[in-house]
């Protein structure tokens, strides 16, 4: 046999070039991989502070920066990682090192006392390949405007979401807009390992904030009246002053952080405040009308204003609300959340448009991680089915091996293409990638049996020809199926039409002709 | 031998034969016809198509399901609160509950009970809300994208034959797999998803793959006689179908997915009813139009 010959056939030539591709796109890490991948870094925290980069969405998995060590100490995953930190004490350095460079971090504890350097790290992933929300838990919202909105407005929502989302500390996130076949407009929203109640505010809330005296507003939320919000432990928190109290069924905190009025903010508010009366209470001056805050037209706080501002344009104002909770600890949480809720929006200021959530999933990572492990079995196991039968049916290995390589090389390209344009493998991509190469199989045995059968045609090629024009007339009624699903139903199956066009065309052109000339070869002699 | 009787009955009474495949899609109309009067829809809808909620735990608890099932019944009279246990080989891997409450309040409601019984951490479990406007109009469009679909999948195969007979008997075969797949979809009781509409979608492939085989060998080639080239497509398409439908229901076995489950239920019904369809139905078509082609011929 000349296997010189069949190694320079384009088409193998073609299919081993594009099987080179894929490995690079993936770059599966076959020893495992050393740290943990830095998931986001929260703003004002020890490590953005020290230098750390908040990482982009569009770096591939690999790229991302990793944690290798904590004071000398190597991390291998996210727990030992936690474990350490969990160990530390607050306002001291620690050395952390990462495959970039090393970086000298001070600690710092929030009101629990327990420290958090503002990583959220996941184990390192062991190849480029992206797993989507329902393998690796997370949330998924479809939001839809409530009044029909333009274009430039959908646009700048996205926008305000995403800062929204990062100012709130998220970076793992997608936010795109999406149209179904009657032209109505969504907007989804994908966050990895983040649980439904942290996020839910944010995305569904227009977040108008405003703050009125008596029936005038002297200051929205946003930059322009705004032009700083304090995050840190100086001057945001849990009121020293007002403290936790007991409620009717549980505790009630109240918390704190102080802004800065643009000056024509702080002008307006001095107008407001020129003519009111000052009264006394509880042994202290106070004006006539209080400050009061909005959020989304409700009120969240209702401040008294000292007699001694009156008139006077400061631009320093401190913030409250509360928050509560069974315990005091649960008090005192939610009461931070809440403020971090509240201080997001303000920073971010209100969406052009207001938004209903129409579909909302959860999916548990724990849940997520069993349905990888389990659609991997079961895909291994389905193979495993389908070489059975081949070996019943042929009872040659000479075209059972060449079957099952042409399969696990359709598997790794259509992979391969997954990595390199980013897409997130969820379960229905998977299933995508399923049929793909169950019409693969269908598609090798048509070759297969149109060159050994066709005896009575001499011509080869007119043999691979014949199988050929069944394998397109299969491939274009398959594609048929496919694309009308590219847009229906706001895109959410348009994963899985994909997976399966790009799929079932990787096969077509690319892996079954090469099939044919393998299987041409092998048969002639 | 039985065999060779069977045989010399498929050659020979092959119009009398199509009565079978003719009388399942008969079957398969009053089936939907039933359903339709007795539910108003002609199909059992799950929450994604029709709005709702669905939790799913996959934590085990000390309360039986039947008991959590009564209580929420009692507590939430107005949710049709419907319970369903997942399992792969029969192993007991959780529950579902599905309800018809959409409002964020009610769900959290529904979920703090859940808490209450069971004692389990809610931030474990998956949870699914859908809009009943958007579950309405997800069900509307998928169900347009399977009639586009149809149509092209039609044009596709009238261009490759360029004959009109042979072509309907490729979409009528088609056209059968799906409607009976439907039925019998329908009398499992499980209620139909996205997913599944995907997977009918996917049958349209799978379906006119064997067709496009046989009308291709039948019609196109020379060699043999036609009983020749129908046996030499059935052992190509047997095959195909064998690794597939094998593939299938080992998936189906064994997946814990209920997305890729319902996918596979789907595909599995629909290829062992494509194999009447192709062999019986389509084969019985061709062989009268080409008999009748002979005739104008002479």
């Amino acid at each position: 046999m000349n296997w010189k010959k069949l190694f320079l056939n384009w088409r193998i030539i073609l299919l081993l070039t594009f099987l080179l591709f894929s490995l690079v796109a993936i770059q599966p890490q076959f020893f495992g991989n050393e740290g943990v991948t830095i998931k986001s870094v929260q703003k004002d925290s020890s490590a953005s502070l020290a230098g750390i980069a908040n990482p982009s969405a569009k770096l591939t998995p690999l790229s991302k920066e990793k944690i290798i060590a904590v004071d000398g100490v190597m991390v291998s995953n996210a727990d030992e990682y936690y474990n350490i930190v969990n160990g530390l004490s607050v306002n001291r350095t620690v050395r952390i090192e990462t495959n970039d460079g090393t970086y000298t971090l001070l600690t710092k504890g929030d009101e629990t006392g327990t420290v958090d350097l503002g990583f959220k790290v996941a184990d390192a992933p062991t190849s480029n390949l992206r797993k989507g929300l329902d393998l690796e838990g997370g949330i998924r919202v479809l939001l839809k405007p409530v009044d029909p909105a333009t274009q430039d407005e959908l646009q700048l929502t996205i926008d305000n979401l995403k800062e929204r989302l990062n100012v709130f500390g998220l970076s793992d996130v997608v936010v795109r807009s999406a149209k179904d076949l009657s032209g109505e407009d969504f907007i989804v929203v994908e966050i990895a390992s983040v649980t439904e109640e942290e996020v839910r505010d944010l995305l569904s809330r227009q977040g108008k904030f405003e703050a009125k005296i008596g029936n005038e507003t002297v200051f929205y939320g946003g930059k322009k009246d705004i032009t700083y919000v304090c995050r840190s432990a100086e001057c945001s928190g849990i009121d020293p002053q007002r403290g936790c109290t007991a409620i009717a069924d549980g505790q009630s905190c109240t918390f704190f952080f102080s802004i800065t009025l643009s000056p024509e903010a702080a002008e307006r508010q001095a107008a407001l405040t020129r003519d009111l009366e000052v009264i006394s209470e509880n042994g202290g001056s106070y004006l006539s009308k209080d400050l009061t805050l909005y959020l989304d037209d409700q009120e969240v706080d209702s401040l008294k204003i000292g007699a001694d501002l009156k008139g006077r344009a400061t631009t320093n104002i401190q913030i409250s609300g509360s928050g509560s909770g069974i315990t005091q600890q649960e008090a005192m949480d939610d009461t931070l959340t809440s403020m971090k809720r509240l201080q997001t929006v303000i920073v971010t200021g209100s969406l052009p448009v207001k938004l209903e959530i129409v579909k909302l999933d959860t999916v548990s990572p724990s849940l997520g991680k069993q349905f990888l492990n389990n659609v991997l079995i079961v895909g291994l196991l389905a193979l495993l089915a389908v070489i059975v039968v081949i070996f019943l049916r042929y009872r040659t290995l000479k075209i059972v091996v060449p079957m099952l390589l042409a399969m696990l090389s359709e598997v790794a390209i259509v992979l391969g293409f997954a990595a390199l344009v980013g897409w997130n493998l969820d379960l229905a991509a998977i299933a995508g990638i399923i049929v793909a190469v169950g019409t693969g199989v269908d598609d090798l045995i048509v070759i297969t049996d149109e060159t050994i059968n066709g005896e009575a045609i001499t011509d080869w090629k007119k043999r691979i020809k014949n199988a050929m024009f069944i394998v397109m007339g299969a491939y274009l009624t398959t594609l048929a199926g496919m694309i009308p699903l590219l847009w229906a139903g706001a895109g959410l199956l348009k994963g899985f039409a994909l997976t399966t066009i790009a799929g079932i065309s990787i096969g077509v052109l690319i892996a079954r002709p090469a099939f044919a000339v393998v299987i041409e070869f092998l048969l002639k002699e | 031998m039985k065999f060779d009787k069977l045989k010399k009955v498929y050659e020979h009474k092959y119009k009398a034969l199509t009565i079978i495949p003719f009388l399942i899609l008969a079957l398969a109309f009053i089936q939907i016809g039933v359903q339709y009067a007795n539910t108003g829809d002609f199909l059992n809808r799950g929450i994604s198509l029709k709005g709702g909620s669905a939790i799913t735990i996959t934590e085990t608890f000390a309360l039986s399901n039947d008991q959590l099932l009564l209580d929420l019944n009692q507590e939430f009279p107005l949710a049709q609160v419907s319970l369903r246990t997942l399992n792969s080989v029969g192993n007991d891997l959780g529950v579902t509950i599905e309800s018809a409450f959409q409002e964020q309040a009610e769900i959290d409601g529904l979920v703090n009970f859940i808490v209450e019984e069971t004692g389990l951490d809610k931030n474990n479990f998956g949870i699914e809300i859908i809009g009943s406007s958007l579950g309405e109009s997800f069900f509307k469009q998928t169900f347009t994208a399977l009639i586009i679909a149809f149509l092209l999948m039609g044009v596709v195969v009238f261009f490759y034959f360029r004959s009109i007979a042979p072509s309907m008997a490729v979409i009528l075969a088609a056209f059968s797999d799906i409607v009976v797949t439907l039925a019998i979809f329908n009398l499992t009781g499980i209620r139909l998803s996205t997913a599944g509409i995907a997977a009918f979608l996917m049958l349209i492939g799978y379906s006119v793959d064997t067709d496009i085989l046989l009308s291709t060998r039948v019609l196109k080639r020379k060699e043999g006689s036609v009983m020749e080239r129908i046996y030499g497509a059935m052992k190509t398409g047997l095959t195909m179908s064998g690794t597939t439908i094998s593939a299938v229901g080992v998936a189906l076995f064994f997946v814990e997915s209920e997305v890729v489950k319902q996918i596979m239920i789907v595909l599995f019904i629909g290829l062992l009813v494509d194999l009447v369809m192709t062999w019986i139905q389509n084969v019985g078509l061709i062989r009268f139009y080409l008999e009748r082609k002979e005739k104008h011929k002479k």
